[in-house]
């Protein structure tokens, strides 16, 4: 993959992560108020945006729940990262797997009752799964582009 | 057609599931990613074949995969929301309304949003449906639901590849 596309990708995940934030945004952009009632129903399709999970930022609250801030934020952190880092070309499944386990562990705890939810919990193992999970999104990438060139030749 | 059942068989699935308040809550963001490798998963058993997976099909499955669920996902709520008079929109306005209007920004730009809001809001409990609403809804969920459903789709192929490693070893 090369930089331009790993660039490319970075920046369509910023400003997914930006459209999160809104409510913390308007105040400095006036005009974007219009995008709220959208945004609001854009992401109310990827997150139940339950009040009580979702994360709020001096009393603006984010338009998704901490879980799923933690899976875009951490996708954002890895793929700038990426940008300077060459991706390994990685055969198994088992770091995808050891990264969703917090957040499974905690969907089931808190779930049962074990203990209540933790906005802080929820936005960690989101964190976790979201860099995991841009690692293989990349990487499948790089595999794509093998089969490509592999295809031409 | 037959070769592209499973995408078709799952993303009714995921359409149904998506906007079903529970399941909804439960799945989050993971409903369609999820949906596109089970696409995968039983298109190989289906056809039993468990050779390796090219990243392509995974990417063709999870946008198909999508593309299924946004449809039928978006022709349900289109469908409840005519029939009930109501939807998530209606249900939150007066929570969108108190966002709006606490925000720091001159009271004009406030009463033009709140004014296009009222209107979709209006429109939806007068008749069920409004055209702004449909628009918004529908391009979200196929552009939303393909981009999640293809990211769904190449890590799925890596999990079946990897499953499929193991076997042979």
């Amino acid at each position: 993959m090369n930089f331009y596309l790993k660039l490319l990708f970075f920046v369509l995940i910023l400003l997914w992560v930006l459209g999160i934030f809104i409510e913390v945004i308007i105040p400095q952009f006036d005009n974007l108020a219009f995008l709220y009632p959208f945004l609001k129903i854009i992401y109310s399709h990827v997150c139940h945006q339950q009040p009580e999970k979702v994360l709020s930022i001096d009393g603006n609250n984010l338009l998704v729940c901490s879980r799923c801030t933690g899976i875009y934020l951490g996708s954002l952190v890895a793929s700038l990262i990426l940008l300077f880092v060459p991706i390994i070309k990685i055969n198994n499944i088992k770091y995808l797997i050891l990264a969703t386990v917090p957040m499974l562990i905690d969907v089931i705890l808190y779930s049962s009752g074990v203990y209540s939810y933790s906005k802080e919990l929820a936005l960690f193992s989101g964190i976790l799964f979201g860099i995991a999970g841009i690692i293989y999104i990349y990487n499948g990438l790089q595999i794509l582009l093998a089969e490509k060139r592999k295809g031409k030749n | 057609m037959k070769k592209y059942l499973s995408p078709l068989i799952v993303g009714f699935g995921a359409g149904v599931l998506s906007i079903v308040p529970v399941a909804k809550s439960f799945g989050c963001c993971l409903i369609i990613p999820v949906a596109a490798f089970i696409a995968l998963l039983l298109d190989q058993k289906a056809n039993n074949n468990y050779s390796k997976i090219e990243i392509k099909k995974g990417l063709v499955f999870g946008l198909l995969t999508g593309l299924y669920a946004a449809l039928f996902g978006s022709f349900f709520d289109f469908f409840i929301t005519f029939i009930t008079k109501n939807n998530d929109i209606v249900a939150t306005y007066s929570e969108l309304q108190k966002v709006i209007t606490e925000f720091p920004i001159s009271e004009a730009l406030k009463d033009e949003v709140m004014s296009i809001l009222a209107g979709v809001v209006e429109a939806i409990k007068s008749t069920g449906f409004s055209l702004l609403y449909t628009l918004s809804v529908l391009v979200n969920n196929i552009v939303l639901n393909s981009v999640f459903g293809m990211l769904g789709g190449i890590i799925g192929v890596q999990i079946l590849n990897s499953r499929s490693r193991k076997n042979l070893d």
